[in-house]
Protein backbone atom coordinates (compact mmCIF):
# COMPACT_ATOMS: atom_id res chain seq x y z
CA UNK A 1 0.00 0.00 0.00
CA UNK A 2 0.72 3.51 -0.49
CA UNK A 3 -0.26 6.39 1.81
CA UNK A 4 -2.60 9.15 -0.78
CA UNK A 5 0.27 11.32 -0.64
CA UNK A 6 3.16 9.00 -1.42
CA UNK A 7 0.13 7.43 -4.28
CA UNK A 8 -0.55 11.24 -5.55
CA UNK A 9 3.47 11.85 -5.61
CA UNK A 10 4.09 8.89 -8.39
CA UNK A 11 0.95 9.25 -10.35
CA UNK A 12 1.00 13.20 -11.37
CA UNK A 13 3.53 14.10 -14.14
CA UNK A 14 1.88 17.57 -14.72
CA UNK A 15 4.09 20.82 -14.92
CA UNK A 16 5.92 21.54 -11.56
CA UNK A 17 4.91 17.93 -9.71
CA UNK A 18 7.77 15.66 -8.89
CA UNK A 19 7.21 12.82 -11.07
CA UNK A 20 6.28 15.58 -13.96
CA UNK A 21 10.00 16.94 -13.53
CA UNK A 22 11.62 12.82 -13.48
CA UNK A 23 10.09 12.33 -16.90
CA UNK A 24 11.29 16.29 -17.74
CA UNK A 25 15.08 15.26 -17.39
CA UNK A 26 14.87 12.28 -20.40
CA UNK A 27 13.90 12.11 -23.85
CA UNK A 28 10.76 10.40 -23.72
CA UNK A 29 9.05 8.75 -26.97
CA UNK A 30 6.68 11.59 -28.38
CA UNK A 31 4.92 10.00 -31.33
CA UNK A 32 5.80 7.02 -34.00
CA UNK A 33 7.52 8.76 -37.58
CA UNK A 34 4.95 7.44 -39.10
CA UNK A 35 2.88 10.32 -37.79
CA UNK A 36 4.63 12.98 -39.54
CA UNK A 37 5.35 11.01 -42.93
CA UNK A 38 6.57 14.08 -44.83
CA UNK A 39 7.57 17.19 -45.28
CA UNK A 40 4.56 19.37 -44.79
CA UNK A 41 2.44 16.66 -43.95
CA UNK A 42 -0.23 17.43 -41.51
CA UNK A 43 0.38 18.69 -37.86
CA UNK A 44 -0.18 15.84 -35.27
CA UNK A 45 -1.92 16.81 -31.85
CA UNK A 46 0.14 15.31 -29.33
CA UNK A 47 -0.69 15.54 -25.45
CA UNK A 48 2.31 14.52 -22.79
CA UNK A 49 2.76 14.92 -19.13
CA UNK A 50 -0.65 17.13 -19.33
CA UNK A 51 0.26 20.03 -21.81
CA UNK A 52 -1.25 20.11 -25.04
CA UNK A 53 1.41 20.36 -28.12
CA UNK A 54 1.59 20.37 -31.32
CA UNK A 55 4.08 18.77 -33.75
CA UNK A 56 4.55 18.89 -37.38
CA UNK A 57 7.37 18.36 -39.89
CA UNK A 58 8.10 21.34 -41.95
CA UNK A 59 9.08 22.02 -45.44
CA UNK A 60 12.69 21.45 -44.95
CA UNK A 61 12.61 18.72 -42.64
CA UNK A 62 12.76 20.39 -39.55
CA UNK A 63 10.62 18.77 -36.67
CA UNK A 64 8.58 20.40 -34.01
CA UNK A 65 6.82 20.44 -31.30
CA UNK A 66 5.24 23.24 -30.02
CA UNK A 67 2.29 24.74 -27.77
CA UNK A 68 -0.82 23.65 -29.49
CA UNK A 69 -2.51 27.01 -29.44
CA UNK A 70 -2.23 30.24 -31.36
CA UNK A 71 -0.97 32.97 -28.80
CA UNK A 72 -3.53 35.44 -31.11
CA UNK A 73 -7.08 34.44 -29.82
CA UNK A 74 -5.85 31.06 -28.29
CA UNK A 75 -7.26 28.70 -31.13
CA UNK A 76 -6.30 25.20 -32.11
CA UNK A 77 -3.38 25.33 -34.40
CA UNK A 78 -4.06 21.81 -35.35
CA UNK A 79 -6.20 23.71 -37.74
CA UNK A 80 -3.15 25.43 -39.54
CA UNK A 81 -1.88 25.03 -42.56
CA UNK A 82 1.70 23.50 -42.93
CA UNK A 83 3.57 25.50 -45.13
CA UNK A 84 6.42 27.27 -46.50
CA UNK A 85 8.65 27.09 -43.24
CA UNK A 86 5.76 27.17 -40.59
CA UNK A 87 2.82 26.13 -39.21
CA UNK A 88 0.26 28.98 -40.38
CA UNK A 89 -2.74 29.72 -38.27
CA UNK A 90 -6.21 29.79 -40.54
CA UNK A 91 -8.09 32.49 -38.62
CA UNK A 92 -5.72 35.44 -38.55
CA UNK A 93 -2.85 34.38 -40.27
CA UNK A 94 -0.57 34.40 -37.75
CA UNK A 95 2.64 31.90 -38.54
CA UNK A 96 4.84 29.92 -36.29
CA UNK A 97 8.15 28.15 -36.98
CA UNK A 98 9.10 24.97 -35.39
CA UNK A 99 10.65 26.51 -32.43
CA UNK A 100 7.37 28.56 -31.91
CA UNK A 101 8.78 31.97 -32.93
CA UNK A 102 6.55 33.62 -34.96
CA UNK A 103 7.61 34.60 -37.79
CA UNK A 104 4.59 36.88 -39.18
CA UNK A 105 1.59 38.36 -38.30
CA UNK A 106 -0.25 39.66 -41.39
CA UNK A 107 -2.07 42.36 -39.64
CA UNK A 108 1.61 44.23 -38.52
CA UNK A 109 3.96 45.51 -40.68
CA UNK A 110 6.64 43.67 -41.08
CA UNK A 111 9.28 46.06 -39.96
CA UNK A 112 7.92 46.72 -36.57
CA UNK A 113 9.39 43.73 -35.32
CA UNK A 114 6.10 42.75 -33.63
CA UNK A 115 6.44 38.85 -33.98
CA UNK A 116 9.55 38.54 -32.90
CA UNK A 117 7.88 39.19 -29.76
CA UNK A 118 5.69 36.34 -29.91
CA UNK A 119 7.10 32.66 -29.14
CA UNK A 120 5.08 29.91 -28.16
CA UNK A 121 6.76 27.31 -25.75
CA UNK A 122 8.29 24.57 -27.86
CA UNK A 123 10.27 21.35 -27.07
CA UNK A 124 12.90 19.38 -29.26
CA UNK A 125 11.93 17.05 -31.14
CA UNK A 126 14.32 14.17 -32.50
CA UNK A 127 14.07 11.51 -34.60
CA UNK A 128 15.63 7.93 -34.16
CA UNK A 129 14.60 4.12 -34.19
CA UNK A 130 11.01 5.07 -35.75
CA UNK A 131 10.10 7.33 -32.99
CA UNK A 132 10.18 11.01 -32.50
CA UNK A 133 11.49 11.64 -29.04
CA UNK A 134 11.69 14.56 -27.28
CA UNK A 135 12.43 16.54 -23.98
CA UNK A 136 10.47 18.70 -22.47
CA UNK A 137 13.07 19.59 -19.22
CA UNK A 138 15.20 22.66 -19.31
CA UNK A 139 16.97 23.79 -21.82
CA UNK A 140 19.96 23.87 -20.16
CA UNK A 141 20.16 20.16 -18.80
CA UNK A 142 19.13 18.46 -22.27
CA UNK A 143 20.50 14.69 -22.02
CA UNK A 144 22.51 12.90 -24.64
CA UNK A 145 20.17 11.28 -27.17
CA UNK A 146 18.80 8.09 -26.47
CA UNK A 147 20.79 5.13 -26.64
CA UNK A 148 18.07 2.71 -26.04
CA UNK A 149 19.28 -0.87 -28.17
CA UNK A 150 16.00 -1.37 -29.88
CA UNK A 151 16.24 2.55 -31.29
CA UNK A 152 19.82 2.27 -32.50
CA UNK A 153 19.75 -0.86 -34.60
CA UNK A 154 18.97 -1.19 -38.25
CA UNK A 155 14.90 0.04 -39.11
CA UNK A 156 14.27 -3.63 -40.84
CA UNK A 157 15.59 -5.30 -37.21
CA UNK A 158 13.04 -3.42 -35.38
CA UNK A 159 9.56 -2.77 -35.07
CA UNK A 160 7.60 -0.10 -32.93
CA UNK A 161 4.13 0.14 -31.73
CA UNK A 162 1.87 1.98 -29.60
CA UNK A 163 -1.31 2.21 -28.14
CA UNK A 164 -3.17 4.41 -26.00
CA UNK A 165 -4.19 3.21 -22.22
CA UNK A 166 -6.76 4.37 -20.54
CA UNK A 167 -5.01 4.66 -17.28
CA UNK A 168 -2.38 6.15 -15.47
CA UNK A 169 0.80 5.44 -16.61
CA UNK A 170 2.41 3.87 -12.77
CA UNK A 171 -0.36 1.28 -13.23
CA UNK A 172 0.09 0.01 -16.16
CA UNK A 173 4.13 0.49 -15.71
CA UNK A 174 3.77 -1.79 -12.99
CA UNK A 175 2.77 -4.54 -14.56
CA UNK A 176 5.23 -4.90 -16.67
CA UNK A 177 7.73 -5.43 -13.73
CA UNK A 178 5.05 -7.77 -12.03
CA UNK A 179 6.96 -11.11 -13.21
CA UNK A 180 4.06 -13.17 -11.04
CA UNK A 181 1.02 -12.35 -13.42
CA UNK A 182 2.58 -14.33 -16.05
CA UNK A 183 1.52 -17.56 -14.75
CA UNK A 184 -2.07 -16.69 -14.61
CA UNK A 185 -2.98 -13.76 -16.88
CA UNK A 186 -1.30 -14.76 -20.05
CA UNK A 187 -1.07 -18.67 -19.10
CA UNK A 188 -2.00 -20.63 -22.49
CA UNK A 189 -0.35 -17.66 -24.76
CA UNK A 190 3.21 -19.09 -24.54
CA UNK A 191 2.35 -22.03 -26.40
CA UNK A 192 0.33 -20.39 -29.23
CA UNK A 193 1.70 -16.87 -30.46
CA UNK A 194 3.81 -17.14 -32.85
CA UNK A 195 5.92 -14.46 -31.52
CA UNK A 196 6.90 -16.99 -27.97
CA UNK A 197 6.29 -20.46 -29.13
CA UNK A 198 9.03 -22.98 -29.47
CA UNK A 199 11.66 -21.52 -27.61
CA UNK A 200 13.03 -23.99 -24.91
CA UNK A 201 12.54 -21.68 -22.16
CA UNK A 202 9.14 -22.18 -22.70
CA UNK A 203 9.13 -25.60 -21.46
CA UNK A 204 10.77 -24.02 -17.77
CA UNK A 205 7.91 -21.61 -17.92
CA UNK A 206 5.07 -24.20 -17.87
CA UNK A 207 7.06 -26.63 -15.71
CA UNK A 208 7.55 -24.60 -12.71
CA UNK A 209 4.69 -22.68 -12.11
CA UNK A 210 5.74 -21.00 -8.46
CA UNK A 211 9.06 -19.21 -9.79
CA UNK A 212 10.73 -17.41 -7.13
CA UNK A 213 11.90 -13.82 -7.64
CA UNK A 214 15.07 -12.52 -6.54
CA UNK A 215 14.82 -8.14 -7.08
CA UNK A 216 18.06 -6.41 -7.32
CA UNK A 217 18.69 -2.60 -7.32
CA UNK A 218 21.06 -1.71 -10.65
CA UNK A 219 22.39 1.59 -11.52
CA UNK A 220 19.74 2.82 -13.95
CA UNK A 221 16.62 0.88 -11.84
CA UNK A 222 16.03 -2.38 -10.71
CA UNK A 223 16.60 -6.04 -12.08
CA UNK A 224 13.81 -8.70 -11.38
CA UNK A 225 14.94 -12.13 -11.78
CA UNK A 226 12.70 -14.91 -12.01
CA UNK A 227 13.76 -18.32 -11.23
CA UNK A 228 13.17 -21.54 -12.20
CA UNK A 229 14.97 -25.21 -12.01
CA UNK A 230 16.41 -26.47 -14.43
CA UNK A 231 18.25 -29.50 -15.52
CA UNK A 232 21.29 -31.14 -13.08
CA UNK A 233 20.56 -28.69 -9.80
CA UNK A 234 20.66 -25.18 -12.11
CA UNK A 235 18.21 -22.55 -12.40
CA UNK A 236 16.36 -21.11 -15.37
CA UNK A 237 16.72 -17.25 -15.30
CA UNK A 238 14.65 -14.86 -16.67
CA UNK A 239 15.56 -11.56 -16.10
CA UNK A 240 13.36 -7.94 -16.71
CA UNK A 241 15.50 -4.81 -16.32
CA UNK A 242 13.29 -1.77 -15.42
CA UNK A 243 14.93 1.85 -16.54
CA UNK A 244 13.19 4.74 -14.72
CA UNK A 245 10.97 6.02 -14.59
CA UNK A 246 8.91 3.56 -16.95
CA UNK A 247 10.97 1.14 -19.58
CA UNK A 248 11.10 -2.51 -19.40
CA UNK A 249 12.03 -5.07 -21.45
CA UNK A 250 11.01 -8.82 -21.22
CA UNK A 251 13.61 -12.03 -21.20
CA UNK A 252 14.06 -13.18 -24.69
CA UNK A 253 12.68 -16.13 -26.01
CA UNK A 254 14.89 -18.60 -27.95
CA UNK A 255 15.62 -17.12 -31.30
CA UNK A 256 12.55 -14.92 -31.31
CA UNK A 257 12.69 -10.74 -31.50
CA UNK A 258 13.63 -9.12 -27.67
CA UNK A 259 10.67 -6.93 -26.53
CA UNK A 260 9.76 -4.20 -24.35
CA UNK A 261 7.66 -1.10 -23.34
CA UNK A 262 7.84 2.74 -22.25
CA UNK A 263 4.87 3.50 -20.78
CA UNK A 264 4.35 7.76 -21.09
CA UNK A 265 1.74 9.90 -19.71
CA UNK A 266 -0.67 11.67 -21.80
CA UNK A 267 -2.00 13.23 -19.00
CA UNK A 268 -2.28 11.23 -15.03
CA UNK A 269 -5.49 9.57 -16.17
CA UNK A 270 -4.16 7.83 -19.80
CA UNK A 271 -0.95 6.85 -20.92
CA UNK A 272 0.73 5.49 -24.35
CA UNK A 273 2.10 2.14 -23.98
CA UNK A 274 4.96 1.89 -26.28
CA UNK A 275 5.79 -1.33 -27.50
CA UNK A 276 8.85 -3.13 -29.30
CA UNK A 277 10.33 -5.85 -30.91
CA UNK A 278 14.13 -5.77 -32.43
CA UNK A 279 16.78 -8.36 -32.83
CA UNK A 280 20.12 -6.94 -31.85
CA UNK A 281 21.61 -9.02 -34.71
CA UNK A 282 19.12 -10.54 -37.64
CA UNK A 283 16.65 -8.44 -39.25
CA UNK A 284 12.98 -9.52 -38.43
CA UNK A 285 11.59 -11.68 -40.88
CA UNK A 286 8.27 -10.59 -42.56
CA UNK A 287 6.17 -13.63 -40.95
CA UNK A 288 7.26 -11.56 -37.62
CA UNK A 289 6.45 -8.23 -39.20
CA UNK A 290 2.85 -9.12 -40.16
CA UNK A 291 2.51 -11.08 -37.04
CA UNK A 292 3.15 -8.15 -34.49
CA UNK A 293 0.84 -5.73 -37.05
CA UNK A 294 -2.01 -7.75 -36.59
CA UNK A 295 -1.48 -7.73 -32.85
CA UNK A 296 0.91 -10.52 -31.77
CA UNK A 297 3.25 -10.74 -29.01
CA UNK A 298 3.46 -7.21 -26.82
CA UNK A 299 1.30 -5.70 -29.83
CA UNK A 300 -2.22 -4.91 -30.70
CA UNK A 301 -4.46 -4.59 -33.17
CA UNK A 302 -5.95 -0.98 -33.98
CA UNK A 303 -8.95 0.72 -35.24
CA UNK A 304 -8.05 2.08 -38.42
CA UNK A 305 -6.58 5.62 -38.41
CA UNK A 306 -5.74 5.96 -34.80
CA UNK A 307 -4.13 4.33 -31.51
CA UNK A 308 -6.94 2.98 -30.00
CA UNK A 309 -6.93 -0.58 -29.77
CA UNK A 310 -9.75 -2.51 -31.52
CA UNK A 311 -10.34 -4.54 -28.16
CA UNK A 312 -11.38 -1.69 -25.50
CA UNK A 313 -13.35 -0.78 -22.45
CA UNK A 314 -16.26 0.19 -24.88
CA UNK A 315 -16.71 -3.74 -26.03
CA UNK A 316 -15.46 -5.41 -22.87
CA UNK A 317 -12.23 -6.07 -24.88
CA UNK A 318 -14.37 -8.52 -26.68
CA UNK A 319 -14.12 -10.72 -23.81
CA UNK A 320 -14.99 -14.28 -24.84
CA UNK A 321 -16.12 -16.38 -22.01
CA UNK A 322 -16.33 -19.51 -24.04
CA UNK A 323 -12.32 -19.36 -24.79
CA UNK A 324 -11.86 -18.73 -21.20
CA UNK A 325 -13.87 -21.61 -20.01
CA UNK A 326 -12.55 -23.52 -22.27
CA UNK A 327 -8.85 -23.06 -21.44
CA UNK A 328 -7.83 -21.34 -24.36
CA UNK A 329 -7.38 -18.21 -22.57
CA UNK A 330 -6.94 -17.68 -19.49
CA UNK A 331 -8.33 -14.28 -19.06
CA UNK A 332 -11.05 -14.43 -21.70
CA UNK A 333 -9.23 -11.20 -23.74
CA UNK A 334 -7.04 -12.65 -26.59
CA UNK A 335 -3.27 -11.53 -26.83
CA UNK A 336 -0.63 -10.26 -24.08
CA UNK A 337 -1.39 -6.63 -24.61
CA UNK A 338 -4.73 -6.49 -24.50
CA UNK A 339 -5.14 -9.29 -21.39
CA UNK A 340 -2.68 -6.63 -19.37
CA UNK A 341 -4.43 -3.76 -20.51
CA UNK A 342 -7.94 -4.80 -19.59
CA UNK A 343 -6.89 -5.89 -16.26
CA UNK A 344 -5.24 -2.53 -15.59
CA UNK A 345 -7.64 -0.37 -17.04
CA UNK A 346 -9.94 -2.15 -14.71
CA UNK A 347 -8.37 -0.29 -11.49
CA UNK A 348 -9.96 2.94 -12.21
CA UNK A 349 -8.13 5.47 -13.84
CA UNK A 350 -5.99 6.00 -10.90
CA UNK A 351 -5.79 3.08 -8.59
CA UNK A 352 -6.73 4.07 -5.17
CA UNK A 353 -3.30 2.15 -3.57
CA UNK A 354 -3.87 3.09 0.16
CA UNK A 355 -6.85 -0.46 -0.78
CA UNK A 356 -4.55 -2.65 -1.75
CA UNK A 357 -3.04 -5.84 -0.26
CA UNK A 358 0.20 -6.04 -1.56
CA UNK A 359 2.47 -9.40 -1.00
CA UNK A 360 5.63 -10.51 -0.84
CA UNK A 361 5.88 -11.26 -4.50
CA UNK A 362 4.99 -7.84 -4.95
CA UNK A 363 8.76 -6.79 -3.71
CA UNK A 364 9.55 -5.63 -7.24
CA UNK A 365 6.59 -3.05 -7.46
CA UNK A 366 7.75 -2.39 -3.46
CA UNK A 367 11.04 -1.69 -4.80
CA UNK A 368 10.02 0.34 -8.00
CA UNK A 369 8.00 2.62 -6.08
CA UNK A 370 11.15 2.85 -3.88
CA UNK A 371 13.31 4.01 -5.92
CA UNK A 372 11.18 6.86 -7.45
CA UNK A 373 10.37 7.91 -4.51
CA UNK A 374 14.03 8.35 -3.36
CA UNK A 375 14.68 9.84 -6.86
CA UNK A 376 12.31 12.17 -7.07
CA UNK A 377 12.79 13.85 -3.64
CA UNK A 378 17.10 13.78 -4.28
CA UNK A 379 15.97 15.74 -8.23
CA UNK A 380 13.47 17.63 -6.36
CA UNK A 381 15.46 19.12 -2.93
CA UNK A 382 19.07 18.70 -4.90
CA UNK A 383 18.67 18.42 -8.26
CA UNK A 384 20.59 15.29 -8.61
CA UNK A 385 19.58 13.67 -12.62
CA UNK A 386 17.54 10.52 -11.58
CA UNK A 387 19.01 6.78 -12.36
CA UNK A 388 17.81 6.22 -16.15
CA UNK A 389 19.00 9.61 -17.73
CA UNK A 390 22.70 8.21 -17.96
CA UNK A 391 23.26 6.75 -21.67
CA UNK A 392 24.75 4.16 -20.19
CA UNK A 393 21.71 3.45 -17.94
CA UNK A 394 19.98 2.89 -21.22
CA UNK A 395 22.28 0.13 -22.68
CA UNK A 396 21.04 -2.52 -21.58
CA UNK A 397 19.11 -5.78 -21.95
CA UNK A 398 17.00 -8.81 -20.84
CA UNK A 399 18.10 -11.79 -20.41
CA UNK A 400 17.02 -15.27 -20.15
CA UNK A 401 19.79 -17.86 -19.34
CA UNK A 402 20.93 -21.03 -16.76
CA UNK A 403 23.52 -20.32 -14.10
CA UNK A 404 24.23 -22.58 -11.34
CA UNK A 405 22.10 -22.44 -8.35
CA UNK A 406 24.81 -20.64 -6.02
CA UNK A 407 25.48 -17.71 -8.68
CA UNK A 408 23.97 -14.55 -8.28
CA UNK A 409 22.18 -13.96 -11.40
CA UNK A 410 23.85 -9.92 -11.54
CA UNK A 411 27.01 -11.71 -11.74
CA UNK A 412 26.64 -15.04 -13.61
CA UNK A 413 24.43 -12.27 -16.77
CA UNK A 414 26.54 -9.39 -15.81
CA UNK A 415 27.87 -9.05 -19.58
CA UNK A 416 24.88 -10.40 -20.96
CA UNK A 417 22.85 -7.58 -19.23
CA UNK A 418 24.87 -4.52 -21.43
CA UNK A 419 23.82 -3.87 -24.92
CA UNK A 420 26.27 -4.39 -26.95
CA UNK A 421 26.18 -3.94 -30.65
CA UNK A 422 26.48 -7.19 -33.05
CA UNK A 423 26.63 -9.69 -30.25
CA UNK A 424 23.88 -11.71 -30.28
CA UNK A 425 21.64 -12.27 -26.86
CA UNK A 426 21.41 -14.44 -24.24
CA UNK A 427 18.41 -16.76 -24.28
CA UNK A 428 16.78 -20.14 -24.26
CA UNK B 1 -26.78 -2.48 -17.46
CA UNK B 2 -24.71 0.34 -17.92
CA UNK B 3 -22.79 -0.75 -14.51
CA UNK B 4 -21.45 -4.50 -16.00
CA UNK B 5 -19.56 -2.56 -18.68
CA UNK B 6 -15.68 -2.35 -18.56
CA UNK B 7 -16.98 1.35 -19.72
CA UNK B 8 -17.66 1.91 -15.53
CA UNK B 9 -13.64 2.03 -14.75
CA UNK B 10 -13.76 5.79 -15.33
CA UNK B 11 -12.89 8.35 -12.31
CA UNK B 12 -16.97 9.47 -11.67
CA UNK B 13 -17.68 6.18 -11.29
CA UNK B 14 -15.15 5.31 -8.62
CA UNK B 15 -17.06 7.38 -6.15
CA UNK B 16 -19.16 4.24 -5.50
CA UNK B 17 -16.06 1.77 -4.92
CA UNK B 18 -17.80 0.39 -1.59
CA UNK B 19 -15.26 1.55 1.16
CA UNK B 20 -14.41 -0.93 3.74
CA UNK B 21 -11.63 -2.60 5.13
CA UNK B 22 -10.61 -5.37 2.70
CA UNK B 23 -7.66 -7.06 4.55
CA UNK B 24 -7.52 -7.90 8.35
CA UNK B 25 -3.71 -7.49 9.81
CA UNK B 26 -1.15 -10.34 9.05
CA UNK B 27 1.34 -11.11 11.46
CA UNK B 28 4.89 -10.58 10.00
CA UNK B 29 7.99 -11.58 11.73
CA UNK B 30 11.21 -9.38 10.92
CA UNK B 31 14.42 -11.37 12.04
CA UNK B 32 17.66 -9.62 11.74
CA UNK B 33 20.42 -12.79 10.99
CA UNK B 34 23.17 -10.78 11.87
CA UNK B 35 24.48 -8.09 14.21
CA UNK B 36 24.52 -5.14 11.95
CA UNK B 37 21.12 -5.92 10.43
CA UNK B 38 19.98 -6.16 14.20
CA UNK B 39 21.17 -2.44 14.66
CA UNK B 40 18.43 -1.62 11.72
CA UNK B 41 15.59 -4.17 13.02
CA UNK B 42 16.04 -2.57 16.47
CA UNK B 43 15.41 0.96 14.93
CA UNK B 44 12.71 0.24 12.81
CA UNK B 45 10.53 -1.87 16.42
CA UNK B 46 10.44 1.78 17.59
CA UNK B 47 7.98 2.78 14.94
CA UNK B 48 4.30 2.44 15.33
CA UNK B 49 3.00 -1.15 13.39
CA UNK B 50 0.09 -3.35 13.11
CA UNK B 51 1.04 -6.71 13.89
CA UNK B 52 4.61 -6.99 13.28
CA UNK B 53 6.90 -8.30 15.59
CA UNK B 54 11.00 -7.92 15.34
CA UNK B 55 13.49 -10.58 16.28
CA UNK B 56 17.00 -11.49 16.22
CA UNK B 57 18.79 -14.33 15.39
CA UNK B 58 22.21 -13.30 15.34
CA UNK B 59 23.02 -15.47 18.26
CA UNK B 60 22.38 -18.82 16.58
CA UNK B 61 24.28 -22.03 16.62
CA UNK B 62 25.15 -22.85 13.31
CA UNK B 63 23.44 -25.07 10.57
CA UNK B 64 23.77 -29.34 11.48
CA UNK B 65 27.16 -30.35 9.89
CA UNK B 66 26.84 -33.04 7.63
CA UNK B 67 25.95 -36.19 8.67
CA UNK B 68 23.97 -34.90 11.67
CA UNK B 69 20.35 -35.16 12.31
CA UNK B 70 18.48 -31.50 11.25
CA UNK B 71 16.96 -29.92 14.16
CA UNK B 72 14.46 -26.92 14.22
CA UNK B 73 14.80 -26.41 17.58
CA UNK B 74 16.01 -22.89 18.14
CA UNK B 75 15.31 -19.37 19.86
CA UNK B 76 15.10 -16.41 19.01
CA UNK B 77 15.57 -12.92 21.28
CA UNK B 78 13.03 -10.33 20.65
CA UNK B 79 14.14 -6.78 21.19
CA UNK B 80 13.68 -6.85 24.64
CA UNK B 81 15.73 -9.54 25.17
CA UNK B 82 13.75 -12.02 25.66
CA UNK B 83 13.78 -15.73 24.33
CA UNK B 84 11.21 -17.01 21.94
CA UNK B 85 11.05 -20.22 20.67
CA UNK B 86 11.25 -20.89 16.74
CA UNK B 87 8.83 -23.00 16.29
CA UNK B 88 6.22 -21.15 18.03
CA UNK B 89 6.64 -17.77 16.30
CA UNK B 90 7.10 -19.16 12.98
CA UNK B 91 3.94 -21.18 13.46
CA UNK B 92 1.66 -18.40 14.38
CA UNK B 93 3.95 -16.13 11.32
CA UNK B 94 1.99 -15.31 7.93
CA UNK B 95 4.86 -14.07 6.59
CA UNK B 96 8.70 -14.17 7.67
CA UNK B 97 10.97 -11.67 7.01
CA UNK B 98 14.70 -12.32 7.17
CA UNK B 99 17.21 -9.47 7.23
CA UNK B 100 20.73 -10.18 6.53
CA UNK B 101 23.47 -7.74 5.87
CA UNK B 102 25.93 -8.22 2.54
CA UNK B 103 29.09 -10.06 3.33
CA UNK B 104 27.75 -11.39 6.91
CA UNK B 105 27.38 -14.77 7.80
CA UNK B 106 23.50 -16.11 7.58
CA UNK B 107 23.95 -19.29 8.70
CA UNK B 108 20.53 -19.08 10.77
CA UNK B 109 18.68 -18.75 7.58
CA UNK B 110 18.97 -22.18 7.18
CA UNK B 111 17.05 -23.05 10.66
CA UNK B 112 14.53 -20.36 10.41
CA UNK B 113 13.69 -21.51 6.70
CA UNK B 114 13.09 -24.85 7.70
CA UNK B 115 10.81 -24.12 10.26
CA UNK B 116 8.56 -22.22 7.79
CA UNK B 117 8.63 -24.28 5.06
CA UNK B 118 7.27 -27.25 7.90
CA UNK B 119 4.78 -25.02 9.13
CA UNK B 120 3.62 -23.15 5.52
CA UNK B 121 5.06 -19.56 6.14
CA UNK B 122 6.35 -17.68 3.18
CA UNK B 123 9.61 -16.16 3.60
CA UNK B 124 11.34 -13.30 1.82
CA UNK B 125 15.32 -12.63 2.83
CA UNK B 126 16.64 -8.81 2.41
CA UNK B 127 20.19 -8.53 2.38
CA UNK B 128 20.87 -4.91 3.20
CA UNK B 129 24.38 -3.01 2.63
CA UNK B 130 25.54 -4.20 -0.22
CA UNK B 131 26.89 -0.70 -1.58
CA UNK B 132 30.33 -0.47 -1.13
CA UNK B 133 30.51 -4.62 -0.50
CA UNK B 134 32.55 -7.04 -2.72
CA UNK B 135 30.68 -9.34 -5.28
CA UNK B 136 32.19 -12.28 -3.48
CA UNK B 137 30.71 -10.93 -0.12
CA UNK B 138 27.46 -10.12 -1.66
CA UNK B 139 27.54 -14.20 -3.02
CA UNK B 140 27.93 -15.42 0.56
CA UNK B 141 25.36 -14.34 1.92
CA UNK B 142 22.79 -14.78 -0.73
CA UNK B 143 24.16 -18.80 -0.98
CA UNK B 144 22.61 -18.70 2.39
CA UNK B 145 19.88 -16.81 1.74
CA UNK B 146 18.65 -17.84 -1.29
CA UNK B 147 17.44 -21.70 -0.61
CA UNK B 148 15.28 -19.83 2.03
CA UNK B 149 14.15 -17.13 0.62
CA UNK B 150 10.79 -17.44 -1.44
CA UNK B 151 11.37 -13.73 -2.56
CA UNK B 152 14.65 -12.23 -2.28
CA UNK B 153 16.02 -8.66 -2.36
CA UNK B 154 19.03 -7.34 -2.57
CA UNK B 155 18.59 -3.65 -1.35
CA UNK B 156 21.30 -0.42 -1.67
CA UNK B 157 19.30 1.03 1.47
CA UNK B 158 18.65 0.10 4.90
CA UNK B 159 15.67 2.63 4.53
CA UNK B 160 14.09 0.13 2.18
CA UNK B 161 13.17 -2.62 5.19
CA UNK B 162 11.10 -0.18 6.29
CA UNK B 163 8.76 1.02 3.09
CA UNK B 164 8.61 -2.72 2.10
CA UNK B 165 7.24 -3.13 5.51
CA UNK B 166 4.56 -0.21 4.94
CA UNK B 167 3.77 -1.28 1.98
CA UNK B 168 2.98 -4.84 3.43
CA UNK B 169 0.76 -3.27 6.08
CA UNK B 170 2.99 -4.94 8.51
Amino acid sequence: MLRKEQNDLLTQTGPGTPMGQMFRCSWIPALLSEELPERDSPPVRVKLLSERLLAFRDSEGRLGLIDEFCAHRGISLWFGRNEEKGLRCPYHGWKYDVTGQCIDVPSEPAESGFCNKIKLKSYPLIEKGGILWTYMGPPEKRPPEPSWEFASVPDKQRFVSKRHQECNWLQAMEGGIDSSHVSFLHRGDLGSDPLFKGAKGNQYNLGDARPVFEVVESPGGLYIGARRNAENGKYYWRITPWVMPSFTMIAPRGNHSVHGHFWIPIDDENCWTWSFDYHPIRELTAAEVAAMREGKGVHVALIPGTYRPTANKDNDYLMDRAAQKAGHSYSGVAGFAMQDASVQESMGPIVDRTKENLVSTDNGIIMARHRLMRAAKALVEKGITPPGVDPEHQKIRSVAIVLPADVPYKEGAKEALIAKPGVAPATV
Amino acid sequence: MASESARMSSAAEARFRIDAPNSKGRAIKIIALDAPAERVVRRLAQASWNRASFFTASAFAGPPASGESFSMTGWLSDVAGRTKNLIDDVACADLIVMVATAGENAHAATIIGEAASAKRVNTTGLIIGGAGKSDEALAKTLAQLRPWSLMLVIAGADDYVEDMLVALRA
